[in-house]
């Protein structure tokens, strides 16, 4: 991939609260695609997007997002790269006190110094995109939570970033949000020409719209490429997730003593 | 025995962090260049909140506490027939020690359990996290101006309740038990000193303005994000706060009055 990647990740490793969450990964991400990052619950995914973000540093290990080392960035750097950024949290993580239109208005506000009228056309073009113009006036409460995700969308793009990172887009979200969710990041990458980076355990889902997947495990990147090839992987654990079957190369049973001492039975 | 020395002294390193922490938190806030014209209507809305909102609560108390001590002041006051110091007493009490440390508790319990409570909210629901990513740093935008707010709303709400609860203070002690008006004004206007009293009970309020609204939105930010992490941070909001307040009126007190 070398000079598209957008993003390069090499030999990261990091560790919270002692446990060793990446353990020398490396990963690049083209630019202009989307690329997947799948993985079990609890394998460090939206870690990996706080790393890309700056919002954490690794041990060691380099991290760039179009030729700069985040890790390296002095603070007003930082914040001018995230301005390029737009990330969707799982939890939308709209602003509870501010109505929809405020919250799609915030970044703008913050960082430009538009005409009222001007924002107030940009936010209704974002809405819009998101199929959320009719809901501009309510306030976050009274969103479900497939509208929360859309507006948080539409808050996102609101400074048409280059990059931009969904973490769980469909974690609990209905059929119908689902498809809608799945759309959009679809239509938003073609239409606006963004990277977009894709976290995701849902594998029909992130592997029907991404051109490029990558699976994490244990630390490190257990399989990537394209839909098709990771499909055809011949990895036991990299299936195992893929076709969600109980056990496997990770087993069923947590870790634990004999059986038959657990249970009292059986001679000492 | 080993185990208990361990813990003590892990006790000692975790005290010793969450301080190192929290004085980081504030040159963080303080770093900022204050900007006025997209910050002042930030300030605004927190000082309603955490000022205007904890009127009602300042005024009650205020009146209530003026009143006992009218009441009582006049029973102790009256075995030695000086009831017409009954003003100054009152006075004295509520400028000097009372406003202050009481109108600081109250804050505590009313406001800066809810800035934690608020704050913690926002981290656990990844809005700070959010803001950062949008290139806003949460410490200027979310949390000085409620520094700020508490910094100046208190000692205006100490002053508050010791003129409610000097009213309250009169009309036990002149209209309720029949103190003579011209000796309870008098003697308190001959007796309270605008800079030895009224300042320093505002210089005490400024205080502990400070370290309530910095110890509120510091537990706030530092929270487990989580239910329980935001419940123990609240907790831990109000009586770090109360103890704050005890400890630094002793000090406070022995600086401006103790002339021995």
């Amino acid at each position: 991939m070398g000079s598209t990647a957008y993003i390069s990740l090499k030999d990261v490793v990091f560790s919270r609260s002692g446990r060793r969450i990446f353990d020398g990964i490396t990963l690049d991400i083209p630019r202009g695609k989307i690329t997947a990052i799948m993985g079990p619950s609890g394998t460090g995914k939206t870690t990996l997007l706080r790393l890309i973000g700056g919002q954490l540093r690794p041990d060691t290990g380099s991290v760039q997002v179009d030729g700069h080392e985040v890790p390296r960035l002095k603070r007003k750097a930082l914040y001018a790269l995230r301005e390029k950024m737009g990330m969707l949290f799982q939890s939308g993580a709209l602003f509870t006190d501010l109505s929809v239109f405020e919250n799609v208005a915030f970044p703008l506000r913050v960082h430009t110094k538009l005409p009222e009228d001007m924002i107030h056309d940009i936010v209704l073009m974002k809405l819009e995109a998101v199929g959320l113009r009719g809901a501009r006036h309510l306030m976050p409460s009274e969103l479900s939570g497939g509208m929360t995700r859309r507006v948080a969308l539409a808050r996102s793009i609101a400074l048409d970033p280059e990059l931009i990172m969904y973490d769980e887009p469909f974690a609990g979200q209905d059929p119908i949000a689902m498809g809608v969710l799945v759309k959009l990041i679809r239509d938003l990458n073609s239409s606006m020409g963004l990277t977009s980076v894709l976290v995701s355990h849902d594998v029909p889902e992130s592997l029907s719209i991404c051109h490029y997947a990558c699976i994490i495990a244990d630390g490190k990147v257990i399989g990537e490429g394209t839909p098709e090839e990771l499909k055809a992987h011949p990895s036991d654990q990299v299936q195992q997730f893929l076709q969600g079957q109980p056990d496997g190369p990770v087993p069923f049973h947590y870790p634990a003593d004999d059986a038959s001492r657990d249970f009292g039975l059986g001679g000492a | 025995m080993l185990d208990r020395i361990a813990s003590l002294g892990r006790l000692g390193l975790d005290i010793v962090a969450s301080l190192g922490r929290s004085g980081r938190f504030l040159g963080g806030v303080l770093a900022g260049v204050p900007r006025p014209v997209s910050g002042f209507p930030l300030l605004v809305k927190q000082i309603y909140a955490v000022g205007v909102l904890s009127l009602a609560i300042v005024v009650v108390s205020g009146l209530f506490i003026g009143m006992v001590l009218g009441l009582q002041g006049y029973t102790i006051l009256s075995d030695y027939g000086s009831e017409s110091a009954i003003g100054q007493m009152i006075a004295l009490t509520l400028v000097r020690e009372l406003g202050p440390v009481v109108t600081a508790l109250l804050f505590a319990g009313r406001a800066g359990s809810a800035l934690t409570a608020e704050i913690g909210l926002m981290k656990a629901t990844e809005q700070l996290s959010s803001m950062e990513m949008m290139g806003v740093d949460p410490l200027r935008r979310v949390i000085a101006p409620r520094l700020w707010a508490g910094f100046i709303a208190m000692p205006i709400l100490a002053v508050i309740f010791s003129v409610v609860g000097i009213w309250g203070g009169m009309l036990v002690g002149v209209e309720w038990l029949g103190v003579f008006e011209g000796s309870f004004w008098g003697n308190m206007q001959s007796s309270v000193d605008f800079l030895d009293d009224v300042m320093n009970g505002v210089i005490k309020s400024v205080v502990f303005g400070f370290v309530c609204a910095w110890i509120a939105v510091f537990q706030g930010y530092d929270c487990v994000p989580t239910s329980a992490g935001i419940s123990s941070a609240t907790t831990k909001t109000v009586v770090y706060s109360s103890l704050a307040v005890l400890g630094l009126d002793f000090v406070l007190t022995a600086v401006m009055f103790g002339d021995f």
